[in-house]
């Protein structure tokens, strides 16, 4: 299990992680997601110790990472961003150097050596120099020194950036099996990889959490309006009419004309109503035929999208608030001074005028 | 320890730079072999170190510490090695000890020259022998400086640079005030060319690569916080 207590980590005056806290439990597979510097990859060097957090605590199986360095570290296993590796070694020596940097016991370790190098698919070019590699091989060696010693917390940065979609396909798998006996965190922007992957996600903005929850209950929260994707062949235009046949449509809209002669369009309509059996039968009695008709599902992308829309705003909202707060601020002090001002000038003025009488 | 000790001893291997290093070091020795004792018809080899240590020494060594800790840093592998369950000073330390073998193995190779001098007249022994102590001692200061100007930076060519000239200066320095005299290390090396067996500079030599090494240490402990 993993806690992250109220986490904070200032570069100079740059907040780079904003008071943060979230569990992991054990056994489960968690997606960071965020933009290009959201402070993905900065949580992921602090939860391995790889930097200390400027405050708060994070605890690994009921450890202090600050305190116990040398025992926390031997149960975690960390891919890092842009797969570093000592080209100049094998493959199979760099494994074997993680291997002995990682404690495991000299009995085991020919066998484990052994048994991640089958894993992670290496077998082939085992004794090749890793310079060598191509960049997929590349990530799967450095998954290979993630895995090695059999830690039970694996977190990767990033892990299929970069790999063609068939090296993608395998590693989400490994990563999904890897989740069956491991702890697992690992940080992506491909949204469709977390709603696959992982049974939490994280969405962080600009070093703060935005959201904690699972890929499906995400896309329903976010989901504002019921939407139909419906093609239909339509000679005499009465699409458009529809709305004033079945009230509860919101808008329908003519998205794509086919040259085929049918035209899509998308219905919308609020979330509790589903207008499709009502289009069933309300279609065919105006001469209208149903090509293809399917609801319009929210991914996460657009849930991920209207999230981090949400929150720069409210962060934006909120720095104008500050902004004319101050201005106001000001404002009432230059009037203090104007006025003090104005008052020294009528004394002074009036100092001159009673000496004039 | 052993791990990276290990590793380390590879990677100067398996690149040019171990080779590179011994190679360039006898070289410039067998010159001054010739110069210092075959031209001279002496047998004072104990000088061919001393000799060496000012002229090739001080400028062969950046070879080997330069990319101790810059290069790890630049590649990133510096994450691979700090997220491990192995603490600063046994990453230190095996970093430190790797070079230090290099510089061993080179001295093994000068006994080659001692072989050809045994061939004319053998030379004074106890000299020999306590001048390649001293010859070591001063290695490893220099190592350990080294060590320690490339956990500031990440540009190898930087660290290599800025540890010649900090040699430099100090072999210079006596030459410019008598008082900057304990700043020489060449200095403190002359007395074990002697033959007599020197316990301060010894200590004095011994101190200089401590501390370097816990400066380097602290350095890359500190790093954690600031990165």
């Amino acid at each position: 299990m993993i806690e992250v207590k109220n986490v904070t980590k200032k570069y100079g005056n740059f907040l780079a992680v904003d008071n943060i806290s979230f569990t992991v439990n054990d056994g489960e597979v968690v997606g960071f997601l965020g933009q290009n510097g959201a402070g993905k990859t900065t949580t992921m060097n602090m939860i391995t110790g790889f930097i200390e957090p400027t405050e708060g605590q994070i605890i690994v199986n009921g450890l202090d990472i600050h305190k116990k360095p040398t025992t926390v570290k031997k149960q975690i296993g960390y891919m890092p961003e842009g797969v570093p590796l000592y080209t100049e070694l094998t493959v199979k020596e760099f494994v074997k150097y993680m291997a002995e940097l990682k404690k495991v016991s000299r009995k085991e370790r020919k066998e484990k050596i052994e048994l991640v190098l089958k894993e992670t698919g290496l077998e082939e070019v085992a004794n090749r120099q890793i310079r060598n590699l191509s960049r997929g091989y590349k990530q799967r060696v450095s998954l290979a020194g993630a895995l090695i010693g059999n830690p039970e917390v694996i977190i990767l940065d990033e892990p299929t950036v970069g790999l063609d979609p068939k090296q993608i396909t395998d590693i989400r798998a490994l990563i999904k099996n890897l989740g069956k006996k491991h702890t697992v965190i690992l940080s992506s922007h491909i949204l469709s990889e977390v709603s696959q992957i992982c049974d939490k996600v994280i969405i962080i903005n600009k070093g703060k959490i935005v959201a904690i929850d699972t890929p499906e209950s995400l896309e329903k929260k976010t989901q504002s309006k019921n939407a139909l994707l419906i093609t239909v062949e339509d000679k005499e235009n009465n699409m458009i009419k529809l709305k004033e046949e079945i009230p509860e449509i919101l808008e329908c809209k003519l998205i794509k004309d086919n040259e085929d002669g049918t035209k899509q369009y998308v219905v919308e309509s609020e979330v509790e109503v589903d207008l499709r059996k009502k289009m069933f039968e309300v279609l065919p009695k105006k001469e209208i035929t149903i090509f293809e008709l399917k609801k319009a599902e929210q991914s996460l992308e657009d849930a991920f999208i209207t999230l981090i829309e949400n929150n720069t705003q409210e962060i934006k909202e909120e720095k104008q608030k500050d902004t004319r707060e101050n201005q106001k601020k000001d404002k009432k002090e230059e009037n203090k001074s104007t006025e003090e001002k104005k008052a020294k000038k009528n004394k002074s003025s009036k100092k001159e005028n009673g000496g004039n009488n | 320890m052993w791990a990276i000790l290990k590793k380390e001893c590879k990677t100067y291997f398996a690149s040019p730079i171990g080779y590179v290093f011994i190679g360039l070091f006898l070289a410039m020795f067998s010159i001054l072999f010739y110069i210092t004792t075959i031209s001279q018809g002496v047998t004072t080899f104990q000088y061919v170190f001393f000799y060496s240590a000012m002229y090739s020494l001080v400028f062969i060594i950046p070879l080997l510490t330069m990319r101790m800790f810059a290069e790890e840093r630049k590649n990133g592998t510096e994450q691979l090695l700090l997220t491990s369950p192995r603490n600063m000073i046994e990453i230190t330390l095996g970093k430190f000890l790797a070079a230090t073998l290099v510089i061993l193995i080179t001295e093994i190779f000068t006994l080659v020259y001692f072989g050809i001098l045994c061939y004319f007249k053998t030379p004074d022994i106890p000299a020999v022998a306590v001048s390649m102590l001293g010859f070591l001692l001063l290695s490893m200061a220099y190592i350990a400086f080294g060590m320690f100007i490339s956990s500031l930076t990440e540009n190898q060519i930087i660290a290599a640079v800025v540890t010649i000239a900090a040699f430099v200066l100090t072999w210079l320095a006596p030459n410019i005030s008598m008082k900057l005299v304990s700043f020489s290390l060449i200095e403190q090396f002359y007395p074990f060319v002697t033959g007599v067996f020197p316990i301060a500079e010894t200590i004095n030599l011994l101190l200089l690569t401590i501390m370097f090494i816990i400066l380097t240490i602290i350095v890359m402990k500190r790093r954690k916080l600031v990165k």
